[in-house]
């Protein structure tokens, strides 16, 4: 569709306007538009990413869940607020809140569960843990493949792991 | 370390040497870190914040001493400074102008800085010129690991690294290559690499990150998500996508050179012209120029002028840096003759 105005680029505004009952439309393109004066991204609400994520997850609301809403002893925090705002108050609200973020948590990293660095004050064990875990997982692949010697390799270094308390 | 240098020379991630430098500028990881007994900053008051950052700061001057990071407190710095440290990529806007007791501290080259008291307590930011993120990843690793030796991090077995906002929690991890991609946009063909990227995950923002414009035809291509993926397949994953980003956009220049040579040589030439001789520029039509020269000096078309030169224009002729050379904060029209006279004798010298 060409613009009303200048008849020459591309309309990409549309007005619809009604006036005494009797609808108009008016197809501009976006400088023409902004020549008259058509707010066009004022319509446009810039929507901010705390109200992006409150948005997200509208599920388990304490309203209407009927019971009382979690909050944090530590920093205070309920769930509620943390929608609004989209920031959380404490290293605890991970805990206090962890049902809810939950699907929040799976929505927006289509996971929950933390793979990767671990500190080490953490201790070795839950670095062993992970060991494991990826070692299971390819001793699976190596099995699929029928890569024998690289399974029975795992296999072993599976058993070291467990053994080591 | 003198702030008064700040107005002479660019960082050394700028230096365009690193590999595949003619297209990727700079590669970049940074890494969301929070104290556990401390509430995170939405949740801290001023004293809460003074007690962050003094021990945030004492865990980087000792556990990084080899490092040789200077420690500034922002509230010290003027609005100058802080502009400049931003436009140099060692802190995000928000932090610039925030309050309350927050820093950052960097080195020589400004290839490390981290931040204090941000949004999360804690960002490590490490900067390297060209395509090399396995790199950068294993400078960051080593960093983290000291750092950690002093100062006990937010973690959780489940989620990982804990952090303010849910997008980060995990990793904490988010890896960006700068490209500079002016065919792509010239033929816009831009729109097919955003479509391709989102496809795998990955997010493109503008020269100055999240919410920024693409002002100079740079894109950032950063990972979106931070859990469930560890730092390794993070980083192999947008390392995997750039090659292929990087062969689009140098095809579609040979195309270009091919067919309508003259047109583009004149777009290119027109723009060195500009930046040599104009009064008055505004920083917008001084990016764009500085691109089509960029694109030039790649494909041999201008030869009297370095990368190097042109990455270091980029910053150089920003705002905040044009008012750090003048020592006086600077109304928008005096900035553009600024900018104008400071970019003809940054160039005098070339035949």
């Amino acid at each position: 569709m060409i613009c009303e105005v200048c008849r020459e680029a591309l309309a990409t505004v549309h007005l619809t306007e009604i006036v005494n009952n009797s609808k108009k439309e008016i197809h501009l393109c976006e400088s023409c538009a902004q020549q008259k004066g058509v707010a066009i991204h004022a319509q446009v609400k810039n929507l901010s990413i705390p109200e992006f994520f409150g948005h997200l997850v509208e599920t388990r609301s304490p309203e209407t869940a009927g019971g009382k809403e979690p909050q944090c002893p530590e920093c205070g925090m309920t769930y509620r607020q943390f929608r609004s705002g989209g920031k959380l108050g404490c290293p605890h609200d991970y805990t206090i809140f962890r049902q809810e973020l939950e699907q929040l948590l799976e929505k927006i990293h289509g996971s929950t569960q933390h793979k990767g660095k671990v500190p080490k004050r953490m201790g070795n064990l839950l670095g062993r843990d992970q060991e494991i875990a990826d070692a299971r997982a390819a001793l699976q692949a190596a099995v699929k493949n029928e890569e024998y010697e690289k399974a029975a390799a795992l296999r072993d270094r599976i058993y070291e792991l467990e053994r080591k308390e | 370390m003198q702030l008064t240098d700040f107005a002479k020379k660019a960082g050394e991630w700028l230096s365009g040497t690193g590999p595949e430098s003619d297209l990727v500028i700079s590669s970049r990881i940074r890494l969301a870190r929070n104290l556990a007994e401390q509430p995170f900053l939405s949740r801290a008051g001023a004293q809460k914040l003074t007690a962050i950052s003094e021990e945030a700061r004492l865990a980087i001057q000792e556990g990084l001493r080899d490092q040789k990071l200077t420690y500034f407190n922002l509230k010290s710095l003027n609005n100058i400074d802080r502009c400049v440290m931003y436009e140099r990529h060692l802190i995000s806007r928000d932090h610039a102008f925030a309050k309350g007791d927050r820093g950052v501290a960097f080195n020589v080259a400004e290839d490390i800085a981290i931040m204090v008291n941000e949004e999360d307590h804690l960002r490590l930011q490490v900067l390297r010129s060209g395509l090399q993120l396995r790199e950068t990843w294993g400078v960051m690793d080593k960093l983290d690991a000291k750092l950690e030796e002093k100062l006990q991090y937010a973690f959780d077995e489940k989620y990982g690294f804990l952090t303010v906002c849910p997008t980060n929690v995990g990793t904490g991890l988010r890896a960006s290559v700068m490209l500079h991609l002016p065919a792509l946009v010239m033929t816009r063909q831009i729109e097919k690499v955003f479509q391709a990227v989102a496809k795998i995950n990955l997010a493109v923002r503008g020269l100055y990150g999240e919410g920024t414009q693409a002002l100079g035809d740079f894109y950032q291509i950063s990972n979106q998500t931070t859990l469930g993926r560890s730092e390794q397949e993070t980083i192999d994953n947008i390392s995997a996508v750039i090659p292929q980003i990087i062969d689009y956009e140098r095809t579609v220049r040979e195309k270009l050179l091919e067919t309508k040579r003259e047109v583009l040589e004149d777009k290119i030439w027109r723009a060195f012209g500009v930046l040599r001789t104009a009064r008055i520029i505004s920083s917008k039509e001084t990016m764009e120029a500085l691109s089509l020269v960029r694109m030039g000096i790649n494909l041999g078309i201008i030869g009297q002028v370095t990368i190097k030169m042109v990455n270091e224009l980029f910053v150089l002729s920003q705002p905040g840096h044009l008012q750090k050379m003048e020592s006086v904060e600077l109304e928008p029209v005096e900035r553009d003759i600024a900018r104008a006279r400071f970019i003809r004798s940054f160039l005098q010298h070339i035949a």
